[in-house]
């Protein structure tokens, strides 16, 4: 029994951690952290040291299933798919390509993600494709395209450590992205000030310098006021702003309305605290901003991120080392996701899906006419079938009946469908919609990339061989397009070849290649004849738009605000131990075994109004629905304020959430909603929402 | 205790460890530390002689070998319906080629923890352990702070190799070979070696003072373990501290001499029933096998009781328990040393910036003012 | 060499007590215990596909090697056992740890202050006493949240008629017996005549502790008193570390600790102000 190492990259978060996958006998044993690895330095989050268990799991798919009278039955590859290709087919010929459609993963590698847009679009020649992005990062592609041309982090996670303010809005990291959390404590111990903008008081918020602890939803005011002051002290950066940037005056004009005064009333931010902030961001040499879901999932979402630019632009905080504007997504390929083009709009490189010569460049590429009209997101497709007519999805490694907003609507739509295609490890609640289920290959078990959040393509692969029939999402889609009756298109033998194709279609990506990337530790990506060696740092000298936009954004109400029948605010987080929708994290003894008891975090004054004891049972409603869980005590949350973890499928938040949505992006407002709590009786244990079995679709 | 160690004390003189190892080679399957592409050290089982040993500088790798011996993840015993049946590791011979001294001392300490345990022993008896003098201070190791190396210490490996000069105009050196146990001694029989004598001993020993002054000044650990032992550093700072704690583990699962474990059953797939799309457990399930894996005391739910209670429900109160662990002089009548060798892993792999010289710092900082 | 393999017990009886309790009765399957097994000791028991957790004997095994535990239904491995009967196999390890200093409480006054579950690890102590004829000096003052949660009810009926036995309530108690066990300690503790020699205890750890305390407050020595702890337990040898209580492994040096000892210990690390909970009876 010998034991072997391969490098590859975390497969959770967007942080892109190096590991050591160690193995013997075909079976992940154990991670190493990589001391060399450029992000992760020899560190490791509790997600990452768990992985071993994420992929070994005892109950991973090994074979095609399909499913008759309500029942699975192990079918052939052959079978499965030319049933999928001729159901596909006979939508397209029926209904129309806007009939079909995709779901990629945001954990699926570039490779994957690229080969489920060309399908899309070159086989099905439809732009129905999508991922999660949608409900973590949209409104920041769409706000930040729009301020400065261009949605990705601008500046590297080692720029932390060359910061000397950092600001956190809305972004938990020591819990959701630990590596970088970590990096911004150790730079707050290294003397930069730290200032977290928060309504929880979150680990980060208790080492802060500052924690504005702000109410839910009035992030806009917020920001808007500390423009205000600013403006009003002169501490903007006059020089900075005459030389790249436009619609100062009218910004500045617009937010004079936000007095520090209304602003305190709004945000029940200390009015002092708020010129502190100000001065410290403002002032600072190099100031690094990074935010994260708290201001993206609103219904004023791509306004939030607009308001954060804004910001960052007046101060000059951007182009330089150490500042920046800086998402923090979330999982580990969401960048990826978005750079490969599975967006309905774009193509690869954020190539316009409705510019005629990108479609024309990809249709001579491709040898085959593309899709013409506008795509669906997946909300889009969801609707679309609840009303008849959209017909067939393929969904890769996603579980959108667990972590979309409104899961009884999503359901219905899945079962509405006349075929729902699922491409997964495990038989997750999706899964056990499908009519086809799928086996796909874990990270761990095939050669690709990962783009994590700082824009480094990074080289992963392959430690062990897939369990039984498992095999590659771009292999099944290259056989399916075979079946399609496309045997050429999608013809690659190794994914090194579906990367140069993607590589020599795009600007961005020019430059890489496998053999680049494993020499550099990976490239940031652009990566072309002008920066061949990467960018570590975006808009030194200009903007992709020419000079940054500053657009006043007005502080709006939720859409939902707590009343007389749904007294408490309520918001969704994360918890440090799982990911996603938990079907790996919760694989793992430890991790699964740190979950509290009770998953309704409420501050103890709000339980003993209540007349609850820590670990009792509530039901929690709001106007969409209601589930049962335990509460759990925390003085991260103030009263008044409820929150839920996302993960967990026994009590899923998203029966709670509100979809109401950014109408830029239909970015669902997960971040808050309205909910009432009933106590249940002191020994009733909560009912769990698990779906029964595999032939029901849904129970509610 | 098993008697692994009757001092036998042969000393040899070698020009090129290759021709030890080709000969190990022919007994034993080669485990050493190689460097990837990146400069990456890992400890690394290896077939042939592809990859040349590093050897003399500072390459203590970032994992330790403890997986080697108390492997991170391993099948206990299997339930067949009616039995139970132990399943042992099936292991063959190995040579650990090159131990530094600071992991050499940790596995004398888990050879102790871990006395009578049957899959530890079972790994552990066909080990050949090739120790190495370090002939720099290492980036984070304060090995003599904790009287752990950095040269290898009296009985915790087989053989110890120590380079006496080297030649750095032909590339070639001169290396002392001991061979310290009875299983040192015949791992060895066969070769042609020369013999050492006195003045090569006395050699070594020079050596290791000129080591050992290279350390910087880490005299904050000291002081800090002192603290730690009569009580004084207060509940306060244990606070501050633990608030950087994450609880990803790194620290217990790189830090040489952890050995806390949980164990977990999995239920056998059965072959007719190639996928359970119910991922409830069922009871009419026969067959499982319980498995066991590294755990760690920074959890909170290392202790947390199926009642809710929780000992050690405070982030404090677990990382000071990792500390207590490692620097306890309550500890030093089982083991005769501390837990902790001075690797420094765990400052390395902390997220939180609380490895042990953060940690010991702020103590001494604190304390001593 | 330490055998973490269990070996193969099944089960012969079971039966229902309070209202998430239950008696099981078990018998080796193809062994005979090997070490004798002393009242206040614990094993490990095992269930395949799910998991393993430390048990009590409630009554140490008789000459067939029958041993009896009584398990309440807390969590994933009890809820698991619940739903198995007679005939089930499993698995077993043990016996473990240190039980009660029987040795010392032959005729001396003795005080056991159990609460909700915490009555199972100390009646084969209280039958023990029984048995032996040293019953006269025996008080059981047994705490539970309400007449729901009390166990044991066959054996109670049974040493009433042997033994004092004092019933307290958390809600629903008549005056002199509601509320906690601290209470009534005070008061028991007042009179003269009931002066115990030594205090047995065994319930919350909270309880124990206020128990514990409330003791020497009157007057007895920390060294009278003995507890018996919970911990989470993997293994039962100590190698799994998970019982820890400083330096000492509940699953060896205890789980019966003598308060004094378990003092010393305590006070080897840092004592960091806890959240306030107050205990509750499982
Ligand atoms: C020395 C000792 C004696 C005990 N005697 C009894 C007894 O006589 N009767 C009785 O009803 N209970 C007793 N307990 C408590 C009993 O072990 C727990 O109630 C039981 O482990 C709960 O397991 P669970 O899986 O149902 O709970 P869960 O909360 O679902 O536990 C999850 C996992 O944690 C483990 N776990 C949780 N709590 C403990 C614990 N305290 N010790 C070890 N593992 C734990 C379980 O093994 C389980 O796999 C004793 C505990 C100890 C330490
Ligand atoms: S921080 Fe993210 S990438 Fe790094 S180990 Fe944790 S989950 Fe993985
Ligand atoms: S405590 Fe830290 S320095 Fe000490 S042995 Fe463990 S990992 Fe190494
Ligand atoms: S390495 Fe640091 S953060 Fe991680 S568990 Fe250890 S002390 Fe906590
Ligand atoms: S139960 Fe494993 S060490 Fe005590």
């Amino acid at each position: 029994m010998s034991q072997t190492q391969v490098n590859s990259i975390c497969p959770f978060c967007g942080v892109g951690c190096g590991i050591a996958l160690v193995a013997s006998d075909n079976n992940i044993t154990a991670v190493q952290p990589l001391s060399k690895h450029p992000i992760s330095q020899g560190k490791l989050c509790a997600k990452g040291w768990n992985t071993p268990f994420g992929i070994n799991h005892h109950d991973r798919l090994t074979q095609p299933l399909m499913k008759v009278d309500g029942e699975f039955r192990v079918v052939s590859w052959k079978h499965a798919l030319s049933h999928i290709a001729e159901n596909l087919k006979q939508f397209i010929c029926e209904s129309g390509p806007q009939s079909v459609g995709l779901i990629s993963s945001a954990r699926a590698t570039n490779e994957d993600n690229y080969a489920a847009q060309k399908f899309a679009r070159a086989v099905l020649k439809t732009n129905n494709i999508d991922h999660c992005a949608r409900i973590c990062h949209s409104p920041t592609v769409a706000g930040l395209k729009k301020t400065l041309g261009s949605g990705a982090m601008t500046n590297s996670i080692d720029d932390v450590g060359k910061a000397d303010v950092i600001l956190v809005i809305g972004a938990d990291p020591t819990e959701n992205h630990a590596i970088i959390g970590g990096k911004i404590m150790k730079a707050k111990l290294r003397g930069a000030k730290l200032i977290v903008v928060d309504p929880r008081q979150t680990r980060l918020a208790k080492v802060a310098d500052l924690h504005l602890q702000l109410n839910i939803g009035t992030n806009i005011a917020l920001l808007n006021g500390l423009l205000n002051i600013i403006f009003a002290h002169g501490w903007q950066n006059d020089e900075f702003i005459a030389r790249r940037c436009e619609g100062a005056d009218a910004l500045k004009a617009h937010v004079a309305d936000y007095t520090v005064e209304k602003v305190s009333v709004i945000t029940g931010v200390d009015g002092a605290d708020l010129v502190k902030a100000a001065k410290l961001y403002s002032q600072a040499n190099a100031a690094f901003l990074a935010y994260g879901m708290g201001i993206t999932q609103f219904v004023s979402g791509t306004n939030n991120v607009i308001a954060v630019s804004n910001l960052a632009l007046i101060c000059g905080q951007i182009g330089r080392e150490g500042t920046g504007i800086n998402p923090l997504r979330g999982q580990n390929n969401v960048q990826g996701a978005c750079d490969m083009g599975c967006l309905p709009n774009v193509y690869p490189d954020y190539q316009s899906a409705n510019d005629e010569q990108v479609r024309s460049k990809f249709s001579r590429a491709w040898q085959t006419e593309v899709a013409r009209l506008p795509g669906l997101t997946s909300l889009g497709m969801s609707h679309q079938a609840r009303h008849g007519n959209f017909r067939g999805l393929l969904i890769f490694g996603e579980d959108p009946v667990v972590t979309d907003p409104d899961r009884n609507k999503v359901a219905q739509g899945l079962r509405a469908m006349d075929l729902l295609v699922v491409i997964e490890l495990s038989m997750t609640e999706t899964a056990k919609m499908a009519d086809i289920v799928l086996p796909a290959a874990s990270f761990a078990e095939k050669r690709g990339t990962f783009t994590n959040c700082e824009r480094r393509v990074q080289l992963i692969h392959k430690a062990v061989s897939p369990p039984g029939e498992a095999k590659i999402d771009w292999q099944i889609l290259s056989e399916l397009a075979k079946e399609m009756g496309f045997p050429e298109l999608m013809n690659w033998q190794t994914s090194e070849q579906v990367f140069d194709e993607m590589c020599k279609l795009t600007d961005s990506f020019s430059g890489m290649s496998y053999p680049r990337l494993k020499q550099n530790n990976g490239l940031q990506w652009p990566c072309n004849n002008e920066y061949p060696d990467g960018s570590r740092c975006l808009h030194s000298t200009t903007f992709p738009i020419g000079k940054g936009k500053l657009i006043p954004v007005y502080h709006v109400l939720t859409d939902e605000v707590p009343d007389a029948e749904y007294p408490y605010w309520f918001t969704t987080m994360r918890l440090h131990f799982h990911y996603g929708c938990g079907s790996m994290t919760r694989q793992s003894p430890l991790l699964e075994r740190e979950t509290p008891i009770g998953l309704l975090f409420i501050h103890p004054q709000d339980a003993l109004d209540l007349g609850l004891k820590n670990h009792q049972g509530v039901t929690v409603s709001s106007r969409r629905g209601c589930v049962e869980t335990r509460i759990e005590f925390s003085n991260q949350v103030s009263p008044g304020l409820l929150s839920m973890p996302y993960h967990f499928k026994e009590a899923p938040s998203n029966f709670l959430t509100n979809d109401a949505m950014d109408p830029i992006t239909e970015m669902p407002e997960l971040k808050v909603c309205a909910v009432n709590i009933i106590p249940l009786p002191e020994n009733q244990p909560p009912r769990s929402s698990v779906l029964s079995d595999a032939g029901s679709r849904v129970s509610q | 205790m098993i008697e692994r160690y009757n001092i036998v004390n042969n000393r040899y003189l070698l020009k090129d460890l290759g021709v030890l190892k080709h000969h190990l080679a022919k007994y034993y399957s080669v485990v050493q530390i190689q460097k990837d592409a990146d400069g990456e050290k890992l400890w690394t089982e290896q077939f042939g002689d592809k990859i040349e040993p590093l050897f003399g500088h500072n390459h203590l790798p970032l994992t330790s070998p403890k997986g080697f011996l108390f492997a991170e993840k391993e099948v206990l015993y299997k339930f067949d319906g009616e039995t139970f049946k132990t399943i042992l590791p099936q292991v063959q011979p190995k040579v650990m080629f090159g131990v530094q001294a600071c992991d050499l001392s940790a596995i004398a300490y888990q050879d102790k923890f871990f006395e009578h345990d049957p899959y530890y022993q079972k790994r552990r008896e066909n080990i050949l352990l090739v120790g190495i003098d370090c002939e720099s201070p290492c980036v984070t190791g304060f090995c003599v702070q904790v009287d752990a190396g950095p040269h290898v210490k009296d009985n915790t490996a087989d053989l110890v190799l120590s380079r006496l000069n080297v030649d750095d105009a032909n590339g070639s050196s001169e290396w002392l070979v001991i061979a310290a146990t009875e299983k040192g001694i015949n791992s060895i029989k066969g070769m042609t070696l020369d013999k050492a004598d006195n003045k090569h001993l006395k050699l070594r020993t020079k050596l290791l003072e000129k080591v050992r002054s290279e350390f910087v000044d880490y005299s904050y650990i000291s002081n800090a373990i002192e603290y730690l032992n009569n009580n004084s550093v207060p509940a306060q700072l244990w606070e501050e501290l633990s608030v950087r704690c994450l609880g990803c583990s790194g620290c217990t699962n790189l830090c040489p001499t952890c050995s806390c474990y949980t164990t977990y059953d999995v239920v056998e797939q059965q072959p007719e029933k190639p996928v359970s799309i119910s991922r409830e457990v069922k009871l009419e399930v026969t067959k499982s096998e319980t498995i066991r894996c590294w755990d760690s005391c920074l959890f909170e739910g290392f202790q947390k009781e199926a009642s809710g209670h929780n000992p050690s429900q405070k982030a404090a109160q677990r990382v000071e328990r990792f500390w207590f662990h490692k620097f306890s002089d309550e500890y030093l009548p089982e083991f005769q040393r501390y837990g902790c060798v001075g690797c420094g892993r765990c400052e390395q792999t902390c997220p939180g910036t609380i490895g042990v010289h953060s940690v010991m710092k702020r103590i001494d900082q604190q304390c001593c003012s | 060499m330490l055998q973490l393999t269990p070996q193969t017990i099944r089960i012969v009886d079971v039966y229902d007590d309070g209202s998430h309790a239950r008696h099981f009765t078990f018998e080796p399957k193809g062994f005979v215990h090997d070490n004798p097994i002393s009242i206040g000791q614990f094993f490990m028991l095992t269930l395949p596909g799910v998991g393993l957790a430390p048990f009590t004997y409630t009554s140490i095994p008789d000459k067939t090697g029958r041993f009896n535990a009584l398990i309440r239904n807390v969590g994933h491995l009890t809820e698991k056992l619940f739903s198995l009967g007679k005939g089930d196999v499993l698995g077993y390890n043990g016996p473990f740890g240190r039980g009660w200093p029987v040795g010392l409480i032959k005729h001396k006054e003795v005080l056991i202050v159990a609460g909700g579950c915490g009555l199972a690890p100390v009646a084969a102590t209280i039958d023990y006493l029984i048995n032996n004829g040293y019953s006269k000096s025996v008080t059981l003052l047994y705490a539970t949240r309400d007449s729901a949660s009390q166990v044991l009810k066959k054996e109670r009926t049974r040493w009433s008629s042997s033994i004092k036995l004092i019933e307290t309530l958390e809600v629903g108690g008549d005056s002199d017996h509601s509320g906690l066990p601290t209470q009534y300690l005070s008061h028991l503790l007042n009179k003269d005549d009931q002066y115990p020699d030594i205090v047995l205890t065994c319930g919350p750890e909270a309880m124990m502790m206020a128990v514990a305390n409330s003791c020497v407050d009157l007057g007895l020595k920390t060294s009278d008193i003995w507890m018996s702890i919970e911990r989470r337990m993997r293994c039962g040898v100590g190698l799994c570390g998970h019982c820890y209580v400083a330096n000492s492994y509940a699953c060896q040096q205890g789980p019966t600790y003598r308060y004094d000892e378990y003092l010393a210990l305590e006070s080897k690390t840092v004592a960091f102000e806890k959240d306030k909970v107050l205990f509750q009876y499982c």
